[in-house]
């Protein structure tokens, strides 16, 4: 049994409280970190760990961190993004309510390692109870001294605080989140530079995902051998997946990476409801391509899914069974999709709408034949040409549907109606 | 500098350092097609028409945000990139309502010219799917959201070049739309109605009302010239056709202004609704009546000889060219020995010379006093308001109700000049800006910041700086004038202080290009040919003398006004130079600090 890490105190009563936290082993990484070590060995021992950023690219975290411009006469920011959008993911929201003192002890920890004395939470405008629980967390790490000036009394100081965003898909991209932060529109900038040169109010920004945060205390805690010794050589450590769909327990479950999709489904989200067969998958976020039935044996990992096609992404599976419309799947992404495009490039912007509009009409009965070659034409025709990589992930939902499930499409149009 | 090294479309080509792909194609000569791109806007790379192949790179990247590196090797117009922008095309075509056969722009539209370049020649989308409203509540100009392509360089203009911020977009994706401030009519909004998103919008959604279906630009001449509204000196260029100027354009090359024009300059000068003098008149029997230029001049120089040269007085526009300063001068002041010479305008005392108009951009304090340049020298505005949002601190003296005082990090009154020059003494870059309204103890105060400050007067009339470098302007008392010159020009003037002075039987000429209180009492009227019908030269406020050309006839029989005043001195003998280059030669001669 995976001793869970993450996640191991959601079901103690008030864990979101600093109290609960502590008594649980909480706060013993950052003395640690500031008293013990200088930046150069944390940014090492992450390294060495193998994090992997889990807001849905994967980026090495330590090799992030590393591309921080070193010295103490640079002013740097470090960006929690908690703006956790993606269609499927809710993993951050809990990690928010339920143990806010351990992202908050991990944000010490990275700002200590990059030498940045100031730190944001960029959290999604609809997340109440998260909000109100950041403030809560930052208060009480104030009250105890693990934030404000020389913490701990090793020299170090930071200030957090909380910045709710309007609630825009794209500003959980990290330049379209640092946009939003100085108070602009939510769009996202053009790279290079990339903010870890020129990010926040043009200064060297570190934006971290909540979950990545999150893990940093542990590597602290007991070392970068056995945070690499879960999960497989290129995925390390424990990941929150969250399952949705037509699955008996639906929610979040920490486990290793490199975990079998069919585990997931099948032991800790109890099966198929109603033991209907399964359709497809979607396995992180409604960004990746989907996979079938046959690929259900495919390690949960960054490296195994790119080989099936597709992307771990935020590790949001949506699980769905064969009574589920395949063209109708689409057309909710799509709506999406379409309707959080910034419309800042001509390509997202009326691309994603026309894309819609087909899967509308053919979801409608009103599909012709040649619609389905428009649909696939103008999907492949966007890849890679927006300004950033949301227009990519657009078009997965289509392109993966018509790979897989092009006879449902037909059938929309030669019989006027949904096969199932 | 090391240049850095690329081949383009098999093309070697070096490029200055921190150039983008677009900029080193243009130096090459090579074209790559732009939409959102324009040379005095920062590249957005929002349209997605200037992508191109890169080796080594994945995806298309757009030219006009790519940086170049060593070595690059980038292809143009390589299927792929056909096949890019057609699609790009295909879908801004669709988005809104783009039937060129209906629209003003068509011939002169940058999308419209890709479509036939990509060899547009059917929808691939279902297009006219939804309706966008039109905005007209602004007086020069509409916005058309069907034409519109959201490429973002309106909006841009408003912020980058002339720091009004009106422009935004709202909401997102498909449903993004141009709008000012938080979305009201573009009339009731904070636009100043400058039109520098007009002249660079791309395609028919921003529509100059006046020009509208007049004429697409290969049927129109294009004549630059200077503005002829303020001391700054804005270079224009008049779009005519068949002789009408159709309308104002900033002149992109322009040393001054870089393009940017305001309402006055742009506008303003094409809806002049004052009733023109197009005949020479001459009074008889108490009556005005029309006559010829030779008995005009006749009557003009008989009066003017007939009068002791203590008796004559002269007063000037300082919208006046340059050559016409320097005749009246040459004329009045040296051949005939006047010293009753006067201006109309209230000048600004010279606090230092040193200073122009670009050292707002780098100073860190900016000064203005005893002026409004948001009223009378709008571009001097944006030059400053630019500054302010690049961080500098604006310090306005004068009244709470000048239209900068919401820009500025302090308003002072004049007598607490003493605190705004402490705080411009610990700036690096102090600028300072100052009008006609500026006290003689301030102007005392300023000169305490010495070198370090550069020093800008902003004046009302085009041509200020000339007329008083040439010495018009030594104290006018119309009572004492039996004979009076006036030359009133363009300038709309009621001229009830000169008229209530001037003796009953006082002779009074007047040069002037419309009908004014002043034509009504005078004895000879010469009509004179406004900006856009004569030749000259102007002198800014920075001493910078620019050319003001000649664009369409003058109407009826009016003359420039140098070209007047050179056949008043030769009526009356005196030989002044004869063509206008000689003119303008001496004009400049006579201008130039010593």
């Amino acid at each position: 049994m995976f001793e869970k890490v993450l996640t191991r105190n959601f079901g103690l009563p008030r864990s979101e409280s600093i109290g609960v936290y502590i008594a649980n082993g909480g706060y013993q990484a950052l003395p640690k970190a500031l008293h013990e070590c200088d930046p150069e060995q944390l940014i090492e021992m992450v390294t060495a760990s193998g994090l992997r950023g889990r807001g849905g690219a994967g980026f090495p975290a330590g090799r992030k961190w590393g591309f921080m411009p070193k010295g103490s006469d640079i002013e740097k920011y470090v960006c929690v993004n908690t703006d956790e959008g993606e269609p499927g993911t809710f993993k951050d929201r809990e990690l928010v309510e339920k143990d806010p003192h351990q992202i908050i002890e991990g944000v010490i920890i990275a700002s200590y390692a990059v030498g940045a004395h100031r730190a944001f939470v960029y959290i999604r405008g609809e997340f109440f109870l998260g909000v109100k629980r950041w403030i809560k967390a930052i208060d009480g790490a104030y009250a105890k001294g693990f934030l404000g000036k020389n913490i701990l009394g090793s020299g170090f100081s930071l200030d957090l605080s909380v910045h709710r965003g309007a609630g825009a898909y794209i500003c959980g991209e990290e330049t379209a989140l640092i946009e939003s932060l100085e108070g602009k529109r939510g769009e996202p900038r053009k790279k290079p530079p990339y903010p870890a040169s020129v990010g926040l109010w043009g200064k060297p920004t570190l934006v971290h995902n909540v979950e990545t945060l999150a893990n940093i205390p542990h590597i602290i805690n007991r070392g970068a051998e056995w945070y690499s010794s879960i999960g497989t050589p290129k995925s390390t450590g424990p990941k929150i997946f969250c399952i949705s769909g037509h699955v008996r327990n639906r929610g979040i479950f920490e486990l290793p990476l490199g975990v079998p999709l069919r585990e997931i489904i099948y032991e800790h989200a109890g099966g198929m409801t109603f033991d209907k067969k399964l359709k497809a998958v979607i396995p992180g976020g409604a960004s990746t391509p989907m996979l079938t039935p046959d690929q259900v044996d495919t390690p949960m990992a960054f490296e195994t899914l790119e080989e099936a096609g597709t992307m771990l992404g935020t590790g949001a599976i949506v699980v769905m069974n064969e009574d589920t419309c395949m063209v109708d799947v689409a057309r909710r992404l799509m709506r999406f999709f379409a309707h959080e495009s910034c419309g800042r490039c001509t390509p997202c912007r009326t691309g994603t709408q026309r894309m819609l509009n087909i899967l509308e009409r053919l979801e409608a009965g009103q599909g012709k034949a040649e619609d389905i070659e428009t649909l696939e034409r103008t999907a492949r025709k966007i890849q890679g040409l927006t300004f950033c990589p949301m227009g990519d992930a657009a078009i997965n939902p289509v392109l993966s549907g018509l790979k897989l499930f092009r006879d449902e499409y037909e059938y929309h149009v030669t019989h006027k109606r949904c096969p199932v | 500098m090391a240049m850095v090294n690329l081949t383009i479309n098999g093309q070697k080509v070096s490029a200055p350092p921190g150039s983008t792909v677009l900029q080193a194609a243009q130096l090459a000569n090579i074209d790559i097609p732009t939409l959102c791109d324009h040379p005095a806007l920062a590249p957005l790379g929002a349209c997605r028409m200037c992508l191109v192949e890169i080796k080594g790179q994945r995806n298309l990247q757009p030219a006009c945000t790519f940086p170049t590196t060593e070595g690059m090797d980038v292809q143009t117009e390589s299927p792929r990139v056909v096949v890019a922008r057609k699609f790009v095309l295909d879908l801004l075509f669709a988005e809104r309502n783009h039937y060129c056969m209906y629209c003003e722009m068509t011939g002169d539209c940058e999308l419209q010219a890709l479509g036939y370049r990509y060899g547009l020649d059917h929808w691939v989308y279902p297009t006219y799917t939804k309706r966008f409203p039109v905005d007209a509540t602004r007086l020069y100009f509409l916005m058309d959201h069907n034409r519109c392509i959201l490429c973002r360089r309106c909006v841009r203009a408003c912020s980058e070049l002339v720091a009004n911020h009106t422009l935004g977009v709202r909401q997102r994706g498909a449903e993004s739309m141009i709008q000012a401030d938080m979305n009201v009519p573009f009339g009731e909004s904070t636009c100043i109605s400058c039109g520098t998103c007009l002249q660079v919008c791309p395609t028919g959604a921003l529509v100059d009302r006046r020009s509208a279906f007049m004429g697409r630009d290969i049927e129109t001449e294009h004549t630059k010239s200077t503005c002829s509204h303020c001391s700054i000196g804005c270079g224009v260029e008049m779009v005519t056709r068949s002789g009408n100027v159709l309308r104002l354009e900033g002149d992109w090359d322009a040393p001054v202004n870089a393009g940017v024009l305001c309402q006055a300059g742009r506008f303003d000068p094409l809806y002049d609704e004052r009733e023109r003098v197009t005949k020479p008149l001459v009074r008889k029997k108490g009556e005005l009546k029309e006559t010829d230029w030779d008995t005009a001049l006749q009557a003009v120089a008989k009066g003017m000889k007939g009068t002791k040269a203590q008796k004559l007085g002269v007063l000037a526009s300082t919208y006046a060219t340059n050559e016409a300063l320097y005749l009246l001068r040459k004329l009045f002041s040296q051949e005939l020995k006047v010293s009753n010479l006067g201006l109309l305008n209230k000048v600004a005392p010279v606090i230092s010379d040193q200073g122009s108009l670009a050292d707002i951009a780098e100073s860190d304090i900016i000064l203005v006093v005893g002026t409004n340049p948001v009223n009378d020298q709008p571009v001097a505005s944006f030059f400053v308001k630019r500054a302010v949002d690049k961080g500098a601190r604006l310090i306005v003296v004068d009244g709470k109700d000048n239209g900068l005082v919401p820009f500025a990090y302090m308003n002072l009154e004049m007598k607490e000049i003493n605190r705004a020059v402490e705080l411009a003494e610990r700036a690096e870059h102090p600028m300072v800006l100052y009008g006609a309204g500026i006290t003689k103890n301030a102007a005392t105060a300023l000169k305490k910041l010495g070198e370090k400050a550069s020093f800008v007067a902003l004046e009302l009339g085009v041509n200020t700086r000339a007329a008083a470098a040439l010495g018009l302007n030594n104290g006018f008392d119309a009572s004492a004038a039996q004979a009076l010159y006036i030359l009133v020009g363009e300038q709309d003037l009621d001229g009830a202080p000169v008229l209530q002075k001037v003796g009953k039987d006082a002779f009074v000429v007047v040069q002037a290009s419309f009908k004014s209180p002043l034509t009504e009492r005078a004895d000879v009227i010469l009509p004179m040919a406004i900006w856009s019908e004569r030749a000259g030269s102007l002198t800014n406020t920075e001493g910078r003398v620019q050319k003001a050309n000649k664009a369409v006839e003058p109407k009826g029989e009016a003359k420039a006004d140098w070209e007047i005043l050179s056949l008043l001195a030769a009526k009356m003998g005196k030989k002044l130079g004869a063509s206008l280059d000689d003119l303008s030669a001496l004009a400049a001669e006579a201008i130039r600090p010593a």
